[in-house]
Order: C-alpha cells, then structure tokens, then sequence
C-alpha cells in the first residue's frame, strides 16, 4: 500500500497563492475605504447624514 | 469505481493567476482619467460650496463607475479586443481574466458606486451615473456598437455625461452650464474616434465592427470628421457670446478651436500615403489636447478667482 497519501482538494500553485493574496489585499483596502468614506461623510453631514436632496 | 468521474478533472474550477494590476486594466484608466478630469470640471464651476468630503466622494464614485462601465465592455467584446492589435493586450483576451469575472466585477462597482453616490452626495447624481453606466454598457456595448456607423456618435452621450453628474452632486439640481459641457464632449467624440477610426480600420474592419471608415469609406469619414468638427468649435465657442462662460474661456476656445479647425481641414484634403495617415494621427493627439485645455481654461479661472481675494 502507497504511504504518501494525495492531498485532498484542490491545490494550489505558488503563482496561484500569490495572486489570489494580492487580490485579498485588494479587496480589503477597497472594503476600508469604503468604511473610512461612510464614516467621514456621516461626520461631515452628522445627524442630516440620511436627508438626500433632490 | 473510482469516485471521481474522470471526465470531470478535465472541467475542474478555473484557479485564477489574476494580478490586481489585471482588474486595475479592466477599468481602462486613462479613459477614466479623462473622465475624472471633465467631472472635476463639472464640480468646480458649480455654483455654491460643497465639502472638500463630499466632494471627493462624489469624484471617486464617478470614477468608479466609469470604471465599471469600461470593465463590463471589456467583458461583453472580448471577442472582438482579441482581433484588433490595440485591445489585444487587454486582460480577457490575454487569458488574465474571464469575461464571467469581468462582468461580475464591472457589476458590483457599479452597484456600489451608484448606492455610495446617492446615498453619501445626493439621489439624482446617483440616479444620473446609474443611467450613464446604463447607457454604456447596454445603449453602447451590447446594441449599438456591432450595429452601426453611428455607435459612437450615439454612445458619445455616455462619455460626456460625467460633469453632468458631478454638477448634479455639487448642486442636487441641473442647470444650462453642464449641458454645454455636455454638448461639447459630445460633438468631441465622433472626430477624436473616427481620426482613430481612419488610421485603424484594418483593425475594425477585421473585428467586424462596423465603424466609419469601414461601413461608408474614408473619404465620407473625412467629410463627416470635418463638419463635426464645425459644429464642435462652433458649440465649445457658444458658451462666451452667451454669457455663461468668460473672455478667458472664450479666446483660448477660439485659438484651440482654429487648431482643430486646421487639421480637421488637412484630414480631409490629405487622402493618400504618409501625409493622409499623419494628418489623422495629429488630428487625433490634438483632440486630446484640446478638450484637456479647454477644461483646464474653466478650472483655472475658478481657481484664479477663489486665490485672487487672498493675495489681495
């Protein structure tokens, strides 16, 4: 009987790892700014934050 | 048994390479570039104030969404940016990135983008670069581009909308100002694609899409560069005698409009060899120039007049 055993799954290659780090960085840089931009604008605006003029 | 059908390896998930450098080109940035630049505009010379915050909100939001707009188009034409040596490059058809990706990215920039601006600035500039995104990708991507002569000439409309929006975000109303703005973008496009158009019809004609040059000849294009770019000089000028736009504006609109004027002139009287091909290539770098300093002629003048008080 084979000893190694094959992984399960699918695995990744270095390349692959890398990029989708990259990409994870990228979506949660996107995903502060977003926060840091709703924050800032609630300040600005205070409590008329939800009054949206036409 | 095995427990895997081997069929299914052979379809196993697509693991994505794909660098954040690949999304950042699906965005097209040096058209979002421009579209920053005329929405700054549209931004400034709105009456009134609007916070530095807010302000920045709602240029970023626009720019996000033209570069959701440039990523769903990127999506639906892959087929066609495979065959024309100035797309090639592009991520899709590299094989960086999936049109299925794309789409997926495009689509949740543009919701966001869209929900940010109208819930953080105002709901009409939301509504606004909603219907812009809109016009992009399905008035201009999906129907009329494959279709006719007159895709950009139309879909234009979506490109010269973006001060429009911002004005709307400074102001949460419209007014004259940012449909003139409007107007000269959208009478800038067909000469600034169609001098592209000339000298890449081989491109087109092989994609199949039906641009200009291809579908009338070059001989129609020059004519229809040349009064197009008439009635462009003739509109960007307009805001001066009309009282919306000052003397500064006017005189530079009128110097940079003879400069169009005179190569749009050479595009039409040189027809064959070397001059024809660098009369379209000057009309084409030109045109870029000329609405990028026609834009920052306003953008000055704004400027000049908030500094001027403090130096006194």
């Amino acid at each position: 009987m084979d000893d190694k055993q094959q992984p399960d799954g699918i695995v990744l290659t270095e390349a692959q790892k890398r990029s989708r780090r990259h990409r994870s960085v990228a979506i949660a840089l996107a995903l502060g700014v977003l926060v840091v931009l709703f924050f800032a604008v609630t300040m600005v605006k205070g409590p008329g934050v939800l009054v949206r003029p036409l | 048994m095995s427990v895997v059908d081997h069929n299914a390896i052979d379809v196993l998930p697509r693991i994505s390479e794909a660098e954040v450098g690949d999304y950042i080109a699906l965005l097209k940035p040096r058209v979002m570039s421009l579209v920053i630049f005329t929405a700054l505009v549209g931004l400034v010379i709105a009456p009134g104030h609007i916070h530095p915050v807010l302000a920045f909100t709602a240029i970023l939001c626009i720019a996000v969404g033209a570069g959701a707009s440039g990523a769903m188009n990127m999506a639906y034409e892959g087929d066609i940016d495979a065959l024309m040596s100035r797309t090639a490059n592009r991520p899709i058809p590299r094989g960086r990135i999936t049109s299925g990706e794309a789409m997926a990215f495009g689509l949740i920039l543009a919701f966001f983008s869209v929900l940010t601006l109208g819930i953080l600035v105002n709901l009409l500039a939301g509504a606004l670069l909603a219907f812009t995104i809109f016009f992009y990708v399905v008035v201009y991507t999906m129907w009329l581009k494959r279709w006719t002569a007159q895709n950009i000439v139309i879909g234009g409309a979506a490109g010269a909308l973006p001060p429009v929006v911002a004005w709307a975000a400074a102001t949460g109303s419209l007014s004259m100002e940012p449909w003139l703005l409007f107007l000269i973008i959208f009478f800038w496009t067909p000469p600034h694609f169609w001098a592209l158009a000339l000298f890449r019809s081989d491109d087109y004609a092989r994609a199949g899409v039906p641009m200009l040059p291809v579908v009338a000849g070059p001989d129609a294009t020059r004519l229809q560069i040349l009064l197009y770019t008439i009635v462009l000089v003739a509109i960007a000028v307009a805001p001066w005698p009309l009282g919306y736009f000052d003397a500064v504006y006017g005189v530079t609109s009128l110097l940079l409009g003879a400069g169009m004027m005179w190569l749009a002139i050479n595009v039409y009287r040189h027809r064959e060899g070397k001059q024809a091909v660098r009369a379209t290539r000057r009309l084409f770098a030109f045109s870029i120039l000329y609405l990028f300093a026609l834009f920052a002629t306003l953008l000055l003048e704004v400027v000049i007049r908030a500094v001027m008080p403090l130096i006194g």
